[in-house]
This record gives structure tokens, sequence and C-alpha cells, in this order.
């Protein structure tokens, strides 16, 4: 296990490596560059161009990169081109948002939907089964966007019961309480959005393991019906929703730009749509570079997981080393 | 020298249905170099005076409260050299003084909170301008505001290596000199009528800054960091956070307190990332203004009982036409009749796009000058009242006729077909790009619209000129008629702003006339023949004049006459400094 986490990490790193290189070009290779979002009034060419050579752009593609990567090894993720202000500065406090909203909105979601899905497995079509397909085809149907501005019309507007945006009240930062009051609309659109999926993956994974010829010999001895469910099933049914778990961990720096936008939360998402509009270079890469990061754990994660869950995975041996 | 527009124009993104993207796309409104029209101080302030007045509790002026205006994009930098977006020219409204202001009727004055004592003394030949501070003139730090001060901001602006979005302003100067610590006099190179405008600026802290290179100032933590900004308007900028908000309080130490003792005492500027958020937060109270109410919006906001005005701001958009050769495949641009122009501007129904895009909010016009600014040629710049019937026989005059039936005209074998570009996600240029299409192909012209992302059309098309027909709008940050930097062929791009290539000696030469002659009746004179000129040769089909709905909140208070401008560049927070808020939180 020691061994295979070591060759994973190094992996890691060389996919990592290429991932900057590649975005790297490709952010280059868009046409107009940060100087167009200076275009001020009568700002003259030669303005511009000075602004853009105080700004290393005209040195050619590989110096910069190496320059960026130099400064990054030494944990310097460079400054804005608009403002000359440290990205760090404003990836941070953004990530952190991001976090704090997406985690509460993903955990809300694992409580429900797992036990409800596998709850449903054994009782398919009843009333609860419906309702929660009910459920997935709205969250799947829905516009976020659009969920979230009735929301915000109806319990903001009408009825006055919750702040309307924003992360905390003005002048209240840091408070536990007022946090929790903004995050109940976000986190009601982002977990309908999320339920959707995850009650089907635990409903379907479930359903399939039910199946299996090891549970009806389960069955057929005579084993009582909650101990095959509980026993036998469940850690077999999780192995593929730990994938997906897995899988989806990038989401929670990635954010979700159209919730953050609508709440105004001020999350990644939104930094992201952003930086890419304005051509900010050095924010885009970085926030390029943490999800990667988070992929790459996420991927690592769930491998190590499948471990615990299921004894047949030997990581690093026969088949299913990654 | 490139461009030397010393009248500040912008392009404007717009609205945009996706607010962030439209706020990181030069929705530059321009410096504070803000400026007018002269329209008369009518209806726009005295509309919201009305209705708040109507509130039993109001009986003057209140002292103290909290004030929240709402934007959607966040500041770039509060150091006046380099301010060159609405968000930040937004703050450095508040926080600085100018040394010249503009009244109600777009005059630069010097107000009782102006840094100047008055209007410069301009020497008989014109060139000189004496410029007196104020004796009390101080900045937040307590040290006195100087000529240095002036010297600095126009001798950094000029310096190239400073990259200063304000070496445009002072491209006519030839000297700044010192003549004592409260005088300095500005000589000029040219005699240019404008440019008082010019001196509706704020100046910058030559003692906090003076001994930075100017590769760095645009690094420097001065505009960036609120402990290191010092001010020397009403109010001082206490904190920043970014892309959520700014906060200014009442600075207990401003010099001109005596005369210009403000209300407010704390200004919170909170940015919105999406505009509906943004309008529903107005809604619900938690902004009392807000300064861009989408125009699809504004029926919903009314009903809701608030008030919206609609007055047009300083800004036009138009129909530009390409006449350079290598747009159209070598060819002569397609656009070169003036006829086969006057046939395009005849066959647009402005009014109806007005009506049904702008929902109101916009007003015809027929010249680069606003209407109802002094410049405004009226009568004597030429009306194309839609009239399809017309458009064709004035196309078919051309050559222009359709002889092989395909629906599209032609002339010399060659069908009349263009392109038509403006920025994607702008959801008012769409729309209007639309109702162009059809209008013209009613007689007979096939036009492609092609909307592209921002910064890439900036760079690829715009810029050097590399289209054939766009969709775009200037905003006159300054009300000074004088447009030479825009149509003259002296300007052609890259280099300058004429991307269009227009080349009309007759214009290049008033232009110039226009601003060698401090006498305003004779340049009034003058603008009227540009007014017909450029109305009967079209370089652009002129549209409407359009402006950004205020939204103004319940607790905002103006005695009659205090209440903003809309005709002005940042004229939504005209007469702020005699602003009050009532129900205080």
């Amino acid at each position: 296990m020691g061994e295979y986490f070591i060759r994973r990490t190094l992996q890691s790193v060389v996919v990592l490596f290429l991932i900057t290189i590649f975005t790297f070009g490709l952010i280059h290779a868009a046409p107009g560059g940060p100087t167009s979002m200076f275009l001020s009034p009568g700002l003259s060419q030669e303005a511009m161009k000075q602004q853009a050579e105080n700004m290393g752009l005209y040195d050619p593609l590989h110096i910069q990169y190496f320059r960026w990567l130099g400064d990054i090894l030494q944990g310097d993720l460079g400054n804005t081109f608009k403002n000359n202000l440290p990205v760090a500065d404003i990836l941070w406090p953004t990530v952190k948002n991001t976090l704090v909203l997406m985690g509460v909105a993903w955990l809300l979601t694992l409580i429900i939907a797992i036990p409800w899905g596998i709850y449903n497995s054994t009782r398919e079509y009843g009333l609860s089964d419906q309702t929660a397909s009910f459920i997935s085809y709205i969250g799947f149907a829905m516009p976020t966007f659009w969920f979230g501005i009735i929301l915000q019309s109806f319990f903001s507007i009408e009825l006055d019961w919750l702040p309307l945006s924003d992360m905390y009240t003005m002048g209240k930062e840091g408070d536990v309480g007022d946090l929790l009051m903004h995050l109940i609309l976000p986190v009601s659109v982002l977990t309908l959005g999320f339920l959707a999926s995850y009650l089907k993956y635990s409903r379907a994974s479930m359903l399939e393991v039910l199946e299996q010829d090891y549970i009806r010999t389960a069955r057929a001895k005579g084993v009582p019906e909650r101990k095959v469910v509980f026993r036998h099933a469940l850690r077999n049914a999780l192995i593929p929703i730990i994938t997906i778990i897995g899988l989806d961990l990038p989401l929670l720096v990635g954010g979700a730009a159209l919730t953050e936008n609508v709440f105004n939360w001020p999350g990644m998402g939104r930094l992201f749509v952003e930086a890419a509009s304005g051509r900010e270079y050095t924010i885009l890469m970085a926030l390029t570079l943490l999800t990667a990061v988070f992929v790459v754990i996420g991927n690592l994660i769930a491998d190590i997981l499948y471990a615990i869950v299921d004894p047949r995975v030997q990581l690093g041996k026969g088949g299913k080393s990654a | 020298m490139a461009p030397t527009s010393i009248k500040w124009k912008t392009m404007i993104a717009g609205l945009s249905v996706m607010g962030v993207i439209a706020a990181g796309c030069g929705d530059n409104a321009g410096n504070n170099t803000a400026g007018n029209t002269n329209t008369p101080a009518t209806n726009t302030a005295n509309e919201g005076a009305a209705n708040n007045a109507g509130t039993p509790e109001t009986t003057g002026p209140v002292k103290g409260g909290t004030l929240t205006v709402s934007s959607f994009s966040d500041i770039v930098s509060l150091n006046p050299l380099f301010i060159g977006d609405t968000a930040s020219g937004d703050i450095a409204y508040l926080i600085f003084a100018n040394l010249l202001d503009y009244d109600r009727n777009g005059n630069a004055v010097a107000e009782p909170w102006s840094l100047l004592e008055s209007v410069p003394e301009i020497s008989e030949d014109g060139k000189t301008y004496t410029l007196k501070l104020k004796a009390d003139a101080k900045w937040s730090d307590g040290t006195p505001v100087t000529a240095d001060d002036i010297m600095f901001l126009i001798n950094t602006a000029k310096n190239p290596e400073a990259a200063s979005p304000a070496i445009a302003s002072f491209d006519k100067v030839d000297k700044v000199e010192k003549v004592d610590d409260k005088t300095a006099k500005i000589t000029l190179k040219q005699v240019y009528a404008p440019f008082l405008n010019v001196l509706v600026t704020n100046v910058v802290p030559s003692h906090i800054l003076k001994d930075v290179p100017a590769k760095e100032l645009k690094g420097h933590a001065y505009g960036k960091d609120p402990a290191q900004t010092v001010t020397n308007g009403p109010w001082k900028w206490s904190s920043w956070t970014q892309k959520q908000n700014l906060i200014m309080d009442k600075d207990p130490n401003y010099w001109a307190k005596s005369t210009n003792d403000v209300n407010i005492d704390k200004i919170v500027y909170k940015i919105y990332a999406d505009q509906n958020t943004e309008v529903q937060a107005f809604i619900k109270g938690d902004v009392d203004t807000i300064s861009a109410i989408p125009v699809t919006q504004v029926e919903a906001v009314r009903g809701k009982g608030l008030e919206v005005n609609v007055e047009p701001g300083p800004t036009y958009e138009y129909l530009g036409f390409n006449f350079n050769k290598d747009n159209f495949g070598g060819k002569p641009s397609l656009f070169e009749g003036q006829k086969t122009r006057q046939a395009i501007a005849t066959a647009l129904n402005r009014d109806a796009m007005i009506e049904a895009i702008l929902k109101g909010t916009g007003k015809a016009l027929n010249a680069p000058f606003l209407p109802g600014s002094w410049a405004d040629p009226g009568a004597d710049a030429i009306e194309y009242k839609f009239d399809p019937e017309k458009a064709k026989a004035l196309l078919a005059e051309d050559g222009w006729k359709d002889t092989n039936n395909n629906g599209t005209v032609d002339k010399d074998g060659r069908e009349f077909e263009f392109e038509l570009q403006y920025n994607a996600g702008n959801s008012r240029r769409e729309a209007v790009s639309s109702a162009i299409q059809n209008d013209l192909k009613t007689i007979g012209i096939k036009v492609n619209t092609k909307g592209i992302d921002f910064a890439s059309w900036i760079e690829q098309n715009v810029t050097p000129g590399k289209y054939q027909a766009m969709l775009l709008s200037w905003s006159l940050s300054n009300p000074d008629p004088d447009s030479e930097a825009i149509f003259s062929s002296k300007y052609f791009a890259p280099e300058g702003q004429n991307s269009g290539f227009y080349n009309n000696p007759t214009l290049d030469k008033l232009w110039v006339d226009g601003y060698s002659t401090t006498d305003q009746e004779k340049r009034k004179e003058i603008y009227k023949q540009v007014g017909k000129e450029i109305s009967t040769n079209l370089p652009y089909v002129f549209m409407y004049q359009y402006g950004l709905p205020q939204g103004i909140g319940k607790r905002i208070k103006w005695a009659d006459g205090d209440g903003p401008q809309a005709s002005l560049a940042y004229g939504y927070f005209y007469g702020i400094n005699k602003w009050w808020v009532e129900d205080q939180k």
C-alpha cells in the first residue's frame, strides 16, 4: 500500500505538470489578452503596448511558462494583470467560501440520498420510491439559476424570512448563525441538483447487488432480510457510489458558478467566469491547477476506499492497480 | 503619439444577460473626468424628488446613516492615474475632489468643493491656463494639495512608461510649471477649446508617489490598499473586500467641511455578480440605489412602487460602416455610396427598436452630439424617417437593383450582403442587430449578424478595423462636442479610433476649426456645419441615445433640484453630497 501510494503520487505530479502546460498553452491561444480589458477611453496603442511590456506579456511563451512554474514552486501564484494584486489574496478566500457552500450541500446530499436510495431499493415503486423519483426528475430538469430565483422571490422578498444573497450580513462576518441563514437557500438549490443523481445511483447500485446470486443464496439459507441488506448487500452497493463520490470531489472547488452568481456567493465559480472573460491568466492557471489537484486527490481517495470496502481489491497488485 | 482623443470616449459593452461577463468586458464609462451634455436639468432631478418628498416625515436633511449602492463590477484601482473603469470612477467620485466640477448644464465650474479657487484664467493667445488652488485644500493625511500634485499628475500621465489611460487627456499639454505652492501654469501646444473639461479631474498625491518609478506606479499600493490611499473628498476609503464590497466613511478632517458638510455617514458599495440578484436586492431594500436596471425589468421594479429614472445618459449607439477595401475582398466597400448609406438609414425603424427593445428608454439621434447639448445641431442635422419605399428608391439611384430576382439587390454582379458584428452576450445589441437584419431585408440587403466574445472582438476586429459593419456605442464622458479622434482621417485604425477608415476632408477641417477657437458662439456655428455634413454623409447610422435606468430607493431623500443628473457621466451620484437617508439602520 505504501509503495502504491508513492507511485500514485509521483504519477499525479507528472499529470499535474502536463495539465499546466496544456492549460497554459490553451489559455494563451485564446484570442484577446488581458490588455484588451484595459481598453480605456483614449488609451493609445502605444500605452497599451507599454502596459503589456510592463507585465511581461511580450516574452516568448515558454519563458512565460517557466517563470510561472518557478513562481508556483516557490508558492507564489503571481499577480493579476488588471491591478497587480496577489492572486493568492483573491483565490484563498473564494476557495474557502466555496468549500463551505459545496461542502454543506454535498454532505447533506449524501446523508439524505444514500440511506433513502437504499431504503427505496428494498421497496421498489412504493410511495417513498415514487417520491424520490419525482424529486430526481425535478432536480434534473430544473435549471438551478431559475430555481434559485424562485426561492429568492418567495422566501426572501415575499415572506422576508431569509436573506436574499451573500454569505454574511454586512458587519456580521464570522457569525455562524448568520452564515446558516444565508446557507439555507443556496444549499437547497444545490442539494436538489445533487440529490437527483445520488438518489438514483444509490438505489440502482443497491438493486443490482440485491439481484446477485450470493444474496439469493443468503436469503435461501434463511438469513433475515435486515441482515441480508446491511451485512451482505450494503458494502458491495457502496463501491460504485464511492467511485462517484471520488469523482465528484473536484466539485467542491469547481463550485457552481450559476448558483454562486444568483446568490452572490463570493466563491470560486464566479471568480472563474470573471477571470476567463478578463483573460486573467494567473488566476485561471491557479484555479485550473487547484481543480486538477482535487481531481487527482479524489481519484486517489476513491481507490483507497475501494480497498477498505472491498477486500478483493489489492492496491498495487494485480488487476485493480491504477 | 497615437490617438489624441481629448474627449474620453469609451466602448460600452452594455447590459448583458450575463452581468459578470459584461462587468469583465470593458463596460468602462470613462474616467472621473465625467462629462455631460447640457441637457437642461428638468424632470431628471425632480421626478425622484417629488416622489420622495411625499413622505410625511420629511422635514429636511438628516445627518448620519448608511447609504448602500450596488454595482456589478469591482474596482480596478483608485489611483487617479489608472482609473478607466466605471466602478473605480464611481468610488473616485466619492473620495476625491476634482480641480473643477460640472454644473448641471455640463459647464466646468469651480464649486465650493472643487480644488481650484475659480475657473482658470486663459491667456490672450488661448494657450496658457493659470490654475489657482484653494488655500485650505488638503489631503486626508493633512498634507496640503499643491501645484506639485497637479504637475505630478500631468507629467506622469504624459510619461508613456507609466502606461496611464490619462495620457490622451493631457496630450495637448506642452508644459506645466509651478508658479508658487498653490499656483500652476499649463501651456498648451495649440488652442484647444475643450481643455477646461480635462481639468474636471482628480489630482495625485505627489508627496506619496513622487519617488516611485513610473513603471512601478501601477503596482503600487496607493489606490489598492485603503490604509495607504490618502484622499481629498468628503468621504474616505475605509475598506475593500474584493468582489464583495467597499466601504467609505465620512472624513471628519475633510478640508471643505465648512462649505460641503455631507449628510451621509457611510456609503457601502456592494458588488453583485448577477444583475437579476442586484435588482432583487434593490426591491428587497438591501440596496438603496442601483445605477443600471436592465430595461426588461424596469416595469417590474416600478410595479413594486419604486422610483426608476429612465432619462437617457451620455451614450449613443451606432451602426458603423467600414470603408476599407481589405474588408471586402479587395473590392470597394459596399457602403461607398452616400445614397446607399442614406438608404440604410431610411430603412431602419429606429422608433420601433426604441419602443420594443429599449422599452422606451432611448431617444433617436441624428448626429454625434447628444440632443439638448449646446452643440446639438437640432434641425440642421438630417433626420432619416423610417420609409422603406424611399430607401429602395435611394438604393436604386445608387445602382443597386435586384437584376437576378433572388431577393437581394446587386450592382455590377455583386450582391449586397454584409456581416454585422456585435459583442455576444449583450442582449440589447443582439436584438437590435436582428431588427436591422429584418429592416434591411425588406429593401433587399442581406445582413448576416455575428456576435463575438467581447475581448476577442475588440482585439481582432474593432481595434484593427477588421469588420464590414458593427453595432457599438460611444460614451461621451465629456460634454464637449469635439469628436475628431473618431471621425478624422488622422486617426485611422489600428493606432487611432477611426476604425471604419472614414475619410471626409471637409469634416477633418471642421473638427480642427471647432477646437481652435475658444469663442463659444463661433464654435456653435462650426458644430452646426459638422452636424449637417456628418448627418448627410453618414460615417455611421446614428441610432439612439440611451442610458441605464437608475433605481432610487425609498430611504434616499433630497431637496428639490438636488437629485441625480442622468445626462452626466456618473450622473447617478450627482448631488450625493446633499442627499440624506431616512429610517436609518
